[in-house]
């Protein structure tokens, strides 16, 4: 296989991105490989093992999948009706890549708006990809948050 | 204001109770006005006990944590004699903010502003332009670093008073105590907070998350959807297991604290095992309470073991002891905004299979990006809301259980109760006046 190249990697993040964007939840769970996991680390440890220390977000496969199919429920209350979230990636940068996996890194910044308040969450997002006949598929997404604190936010009910 | 035209107008309390009726009301606009939280600035934050940090926090000589605590901005800071204390974040001179990192180590701490330094016992050790002062200016401790009124431990959990004339803490703490002590029991060679906080927020009021802690009644529906993720997680690992039926129960601990205790389905680093952990967790589960048996006792063994607490310990700490053990503690910034700070607490030397377990459960649940705190936090802002619907609608009903006084079970709402009653003593001496 040749070398993937920077748009072809961000064509991958900006449909991942409209999936979110679009609440297609279990899509995006789709995206990511058997041993997939999606990690958010304390703001102020953001190299921290998850083995370790307290994370915010510490998904393996089974539980991102669960957290996309809570998010296409009535009940998941704090997303009944559906906030708007919009993504935008920024800076991508494949840091490596070989045959078979890239990691690649990007500023991204969500938006999340719901009864009147909007809430801006500054990442610092890391991917490792994997490259698989049906194209790329994600084996770590790690949200490193760039806020001091979830204030005023509250909480990440969306996915980031 | 938005209140009701009765409002304070009730004999003797905020609070209104029938015990004919079996009815608990409590007045909306506690949870909407600016004059309450002032009320309660003065007479629960700066008279009650107030949860600061644990000990491990800082376990050698020189480290520090800076905390927002009743309004105040504080520091611990272990000294270099090993004693921890608490000072106030604020520059004798002209009060800049002294302890500028979140956490870390020093021996001295200097302000940045004119450059007074402090040593770790708060004395003033150094000044520029020392000769602009008379010799003795610094003298007796005169210009060294203020701390609370009282500062206490109990179990390493360290607490402040801002009150010289406040109870002790073991007093204070009354039957809260022997719950501090079923946390602390847990570890064999003590207990140790682990790296990582969550700082979140509700815009809700600070009361509103003390209800909600030890809510037992709001679990089957406002977290259906957890208990969805359960199931298709552990299954059927407990089939006897019913979440109507959890057994134990809600008390009052004294001086507003409570409890409820009840029993669930979910895998308890201490000591209960559920089949995602596989064999090799299900030896170490085994071995964690074996260890317990053997050092506390069957009877206590099982009891950490095998059943779930939510603690409160009034006015703003929260213990919740369940699919981790979990320390919360949050402040009122105004009266509809409240910041939470919260950590997971762990036996020091735990096996590290059962760590990384440990703070994987912590976040099916818990913490601002849990499968159940984010629809709490809806809930309390949901609530929030909608107080705008005064002076119309003015009352709150926490009445349930109030039939079976002998027996709360985990779903009535004693423990907030006892909260409310509580409070109101505390803020009686406003009572007649214009709240
Ligand atoms: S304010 Fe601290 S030295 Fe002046
Ligand atoms: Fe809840």
């Amino acid at each position: 296989m040749s070398m993937l190249t920077r748009a072809e990697v961000e064509d991958f993040l900006y449909h991942e991105a409209a999936l979110l964007d679009e609440w297609k939840t279990m899509e995006w769970a789709e995206l990511f490989t058997e041993d997939g996991e999606y990690l958010v680390p304390p703001m102020e440890l953001p190299n921290a093992d998850k083995n370790e220390a307290l994370f915010i977000i510490n998904d393996d496969h089974h539980r991102l999948v669960q957290r996309a199919k809570r998010l296409t429920r009535r009940t998941a209350h704090v997303e009944f009706p559906h906030s708007k979230v919009r993504h935008a990636i920024h800076n991508v940068r494949i840091l490596e890549q070989d045959e078979s996996s890239l990691s690649v890194a990007t500023n991204q910044v969500v938006y999340r708006a719901k009864r009147q308040n909007l809430d801006t969450f500054v990442c610092h997002v890391v991917y490792r990809l994997a490259r698989t006949t049906d194209g790329l598929r994600i084996r770590s997404k790690r949200v490193m948050l760039d806020i001091d604190g979830l204030r005023p936010h509250g909480m990440i009910s969306a996915i980031l | 204001m938005n209140k009701p035209r009765d409002a304070g107008l009730s004999d003797t309390h905020f609070i209104r109770i029938d015990p004919e009726r079996c009815e608990f009301l409590v007045p909306r606009w506690a949870f909407t006005d600016q004059a309450v939280l002032d009320k309660e600035r003065a007479e629960i934050f700066s008279r009650c006990w107030l949860y600061v940090g644990h000990a491990s926090e800082i376990p050698k000589p020189g480290d520090f944590v800076v905390r927002k605590v009743g309004g105040r901005q504080l520091f611990l800071w272990r000294g270099e004699d090993d004693q921890p204390r608490v000072y106030f974040n604020t520059c004798t001179h002209r009060g800049a903010i002294v302890c500028r990192e979140r956490q870390g180590n020093a021996k001295r701490l200097t302000c940045p502003y004119h450059g007074w330094t402090y040593d770790t016992r708060g004395g003033m050790v150094e000044q520029p332009g020392a000769s602009g002062f008379p010799d003795d200016f610094f003298a007796n401790g005169a210009k060294d670093l203020k701390s609370p009124a009282k500062v206490d431990s109990y179990r390493d959990f360290v607490f402040v008073n801002f009150d010289p004339e406040a109870v002790d803490l073991k007093t204070y703490l009354a039957g809260a105590a022997e719950y501090l002590d079923v946390v602390a029991d847990q570890g064999e060679h003590g207990m140790e907070v682990t790296p990582g906080e969550q700082a979140y927020s509700m815009r809700a009021n600070w009361k509103l998350l003390y209800e909600n802690s030890a809510d037992g009644y709001h679990a089957i529906t406002a977290h259906a959807s957890y208990f969805d993720y359960l199931r298709a997680t552990v299954g059927v690992f407990r089939e006897d297991f019913n979440p109507h039926e959890v057994g134990g129960g809600g008390k009052s601990l004294g001086n507003g604290h409570a409890v409820i205790e009840y029993q669930a389905p979910w895998g308890r680093p201490v000591a209960q095992w559920v089949p995602q952990w596989g064999e090799s967790g299900k030896e170490e589960v085994g071995r964690v309470k074996a260890e317990l048996a053997s050092r506390l006792g069957e009877q206590r063994a099982d009891r950490i073991a095998n059943w779930n607490r939510n603690i409160l310990i009034f006015p703003n700490l929260i213990i919740n002891d369940i699919m981790g053990l979990t320390i919360r503690t949050f402040q009122p910034i105004n009266p509809g905004y409240l910041e939470v700070t919260a950590w997971s607490l762990a036996p020091r030397g735990e096996h590290q299979e059962m760590r990384a377990w440990r703070q994987y459960n912590f976040n099916e649940f818990l913490g601002p990006a849990g499968f159940a705190t984010p629809d709490d936090v809806e809930m309390l802002e949901l609530c929030q809301q909608a107080y705008q619907n005064m002076p119309e609608v003015g009352w709150n009903d926490i009445s349930k259980g109030m039939n079976r006084p002998d027996n709360n079970q985990g779903d009535d709402e004693v423990q907030m109760r006892s909260f409310w009653i509580r409070w109101d003593e505390l803020m009686g001496a406003a009572r007649h006046e214009k709240v």
